[in-house]
């Protein structure tokens, strides 16, 4: 809209100068024309006059008033030829002389208009007249208090070094008013571009406030007065995500407050706990209703404490478990959980920090509400934030750790889990589990399964051993990571037969085929492709159908139970057996104890792994292969 | 277009006003000097038009009938007779009633043109007061 709006600005702008310009160019042209008519009225008018006092030299030879009254016969000879002068646009041509009170006064008038008789009184308004009487100069008089005229040429009359007289042509408004009409349809077409072009920019302007009140009312939540959802569309589009910081809030237990109270409390309860929480954050903040009862809100970054939106949060927890509400005479005390998320530039997109945030905030309800909870971690490790996550993949604090994976029979190491594991700057290592959640969905959790790829492929290069590494389902279908894998994997094509990826978290997706697709051109450079937690929850076996497996995983609480449930035992047996059908490898996780070996021995399960027969290890030991 | 109809016609309208406003003030003038006296100058005029622009003038009061008149404007009329002060609208009248008008006020040329006659005003029992006396003439 604002993009819109600045176009039509500058095309308006840009119209508008260049009209100024048009009407200008006539204005100039207009001007010129006028002036050089001047010019040649004044050139004209010179050689009339010079004529006309040449003519009087002729006859008049002392005093010309003295002359000219004592002969009407000269007068009437001289005016006689003074009128051949007179034409539309030399409209008087006259002669004055000024009294002894210094008044003007007719000598001789050729004008067939207006005609003044001898001696006759004439005003002259302007002071030009002495000046030329007195300088005895020609002079130009710029005619602007007389309307019917545009200029007039005096030239004094001298005699024996004395002025008798001045010779007056006075040039009529014609000329100029025909320029002006032959230019004014111009003007009139660009005055009315110009009242068309207004109308236009105040419809435009129109246009632009009923936009704004329009879009502004549909912005706005009409029971709480915040943002609403329509806002939050707008809201996600333009904003700078390295200036706010995200909290998603909920009332607590708020369907009890409907359900005892009615649902007038609860718009009473939801309208004042939006109220509160507007009075508790500054105007950079944006509080929009996310839902029923949950609100986000967009707390602008201070840059001199990054953890500012944590104390805005704990400010809103505690002023609003201090408040009684009070609705028909009832007090009313409510709790808000809060889910924040520190840096919404970390995640890939606005919608994944919004589900960070709402992440964090399922915990806060877990922990039993009224809280404010930022990360999974963060009361007890030392790595909880995503920076610090980051910084630690920047310099090498990533490590990979590698469990053996043993061909029973032989009891034999045949290939190996790659483990990921971080260093705190004490050193002290950090396991998955406490850091995965915090950057899933961010480009920090990409850049750590390339770290690892990396790790894994050196490795494999080293030491010609088989390793997996694990993956998401989700990886697979996110276009970078997927695109990075394969990058990598194509570049150490040679070795890439070693590797093995392991699929964690397989639930049935709409985008089944392009997970297929993606994992037949991995296993095109000779990858094996690896179900882990096979059997785990659902009898998932619909994942044959679209993944193209080359190795099962079997689940932990399978392979736990197996000494002392049936179930599990009948389980792992018919995964066994469906396997060896399918022609699919088996491994049986968490082994840890010899018992649990030995059932999986009789039920003919190929590849056992687990703490029984080895500890995750940062060194791979080629002699060490057996157990 | 029916407001640029409107503001052409007011235009015009502003544009006329200014020429007449600008001889009002002459003839306020010329009222003031001649009668400063009086709170109240009856009028009598021969032109409709003028009727109109007279009859706003502030501190004048126009007639039906000559007699009842302190000063008549004249600007058609070449047959009055009556003794009144008279005041004139063309060199022509003033000309022609040189022996008892008191003076005129006519456009020549496109310049306005003010004067007045001593003798006659004399004659009347007026004087030019103010500003105006440069416009007063001993001889026509």
């Amino acid at each position: 809209m604002k993009f819109i709006v600045k176009i039509y600005l500058i095309l308006f702008v840009i119209i508008l100068l260049s009209m100024f310009d048009l009407y200008s160019l006539i204005y100039q042209t207009e001007s010129k024309l006028t002036k050089n008519m001047e010019d040649l009225f004044v050139q004209q008018a010179q050689e009339i006059t010079a004529n006309i006092a040449h003519h009087l030299h002729e006859h008049i030879h002392k005093n010309l008033y003295l002359e000219l009254k004592k002969n009407p016969q000269l007068r009437y000879q001289i005016e006689h030829s003074l009128t051949t002068a007179v034409t539309s646009n030399y409209k008087y041509v006259y002669v004055l002389y000024r009294d002894k009170y210094g008044n003007f006064r007719y000598l001789l008038d050729g004008s067939k208009q207006d005609k003044g008789e001898f001696d006759e009184k004439f005003s002259v308004i302007s002071p030009e007249w002495d000046v030329a009487y007195n300088t005895k100069q020609p002079t130009i008089i710029n005619q602007k208090k007389v309307d019917i005229l545009s200029l007039t040429f005096l030239r004094p009359f001298v005699l024996n070094g004395k002025t008798e007289a001045i010779i007056a042509i006075d040039f009529s408004v014609n000329f100029p008013k025909k320029i002006k009409k032959a230019t004014e349809p111009m003007r009139e077409v660009l005055i009315y571009i110009f009242i068309a072009i207004g109308l236009l920019l105040s419809l435009l302007i129109y246009q632009i406030i009923v936009n704004y009140m329009t879009k502004k009312d549909s912005f706005i939540d009409p029971l709480t007065q915040v943002y609403n959802r329509h806002f939050l569309r707008d809201f996600l589009n333009r904003m700078h995500t390295d200036r706010y910081q995200l909290v998603m809030l909920d009332i607590d237990y708020f369907k009890k407050i409907n359900d005892h109270y009615g649902h007038d409390a609860g718009d009473y309860i939801l309208k004042n706990v939006a109220k509160l929480i507007k009075s508790l954050i500054r105007n950079d903040d944006i509080l929009v209703r996310f839902g029923g009862e949950e609100f986000l809100l967009f707390v602008k970054k201070d840059t001199k404490n990054s953890k500012h939106v944590v104390d805005v949060a704990q400010r809103i927890c505690s002023t609003l478990e201090a408040t009684e509400f009070r609705f028909n005479e009832t007090v009313i005390k409510v709790t808000i959980s809060a889910g924040i998320t520190l840096h919404i530039q970390h995640y890939k997109t606005l919608n994944d920090a919004i589900k960070h945030a709402d992440n964090m905030l399922y915990i806060a309800k877990r922990e039993g509400r009224n809280k404010v909870i930022y990360s999974q971690s963060n009361k007890n490790l030392d790595i909880k934030e995503i920076n610090d996550i980051k910084e630690a993949i920047e310099n090498k604090n990533i490590f990979c750790e590698f469990q053996a994976i043993y061909e029973i029979h032989t009891n034999r190491i045949v290939k190996y889990e790659a483990l990921v594991r971080l260093y705190t700057y004490d050193k002290r290592v950090v396991y998955p589990k406490e850091f995965l959640s915090t950057i899933a969905h961010t480009a920090v959790y990409r850049d750590m399964t390339k770290a690892v790829l990396e790790i894994v492929l050196q490795i494999i290069r080293e030491k010609s051993v088989y390793i997996s590494i694990n993956l998401n389902f989700s990886d697979i279908l996110d276009d970078a990571i997927y695109k990075m894998v394969k990058d990598e994997i194509e570049m150490q094509s040679e070795i890439a037969h070693w590797l093995t990826v392991e699929l964690l978290e397989y639930e049935p997706l709409n985008e089944n085929r392009i997970v297929k697709k993606c994992l037949v051109d991995l296993q095109k450079y000779g990858v094996k492709i690896a179900i882990d937690d096979f059997g785990s929850g659902y009898a998932n076996y619909d994942v044959f159908n679209f993944i193209p497996v080359d190795i099962i995983k079997i689940d932990a609480s399978l392979i736990r139970n197996i000494s002392n449930s049936s179930l599990s035992y009948s389980i792992v047996k018919s995964i066994a057996s469906l396997a060896q059908e399918l022609n699919i490898e088996v491994i049986a996780e968490f082994v840890d104890s010899k018992e649990i070996l030995e059932k999986l021995e009789s039920l003919n399960i190929q590849y056992a792994q687990g703490f029984y027969l080895a500890k995750p290890r940062k060194e791979i030991k080629q002699h060490d292969n057996t157990f | 277009m029916k407001y640029i109809l409107i503001f052409t016609l007011f235009l015009g309208v502003s544009l006329t006003a200014s020429t007449i406003s600008a001889e009002e003030k002459i003839y306020t003038s010329v009222l003031h000097a001649l009668f400063p006296q009086k709170r109240q100058v009856r009028i009598w005029t021969d032109d409709k038009v003028k009727q109109a622009l007279l009859k706003n003038i502030k501190g004048s009061m126009l007639v039906k009938s000559k007699k009842d008149a302190d000063i008549l404007f004249l600007y058609h009329t070449s047959n009055i007779k009556i003794d009144k002060p008279k005041f004139v609208g063309s060199y022509a009248l003033l000309k022609h009633y040189k022996k008892d008008v008191i003076g005129g006020f006519y456009w020549q040329k496109g310049r306005p043109n003010l004067l007045f006659l001593k003798k006659n005003l004399v004659k009347n029992g007026l004087f030019v007061h103010g500003s105006l006396e440069k416009y007063v003439e001993d001889s026509f």
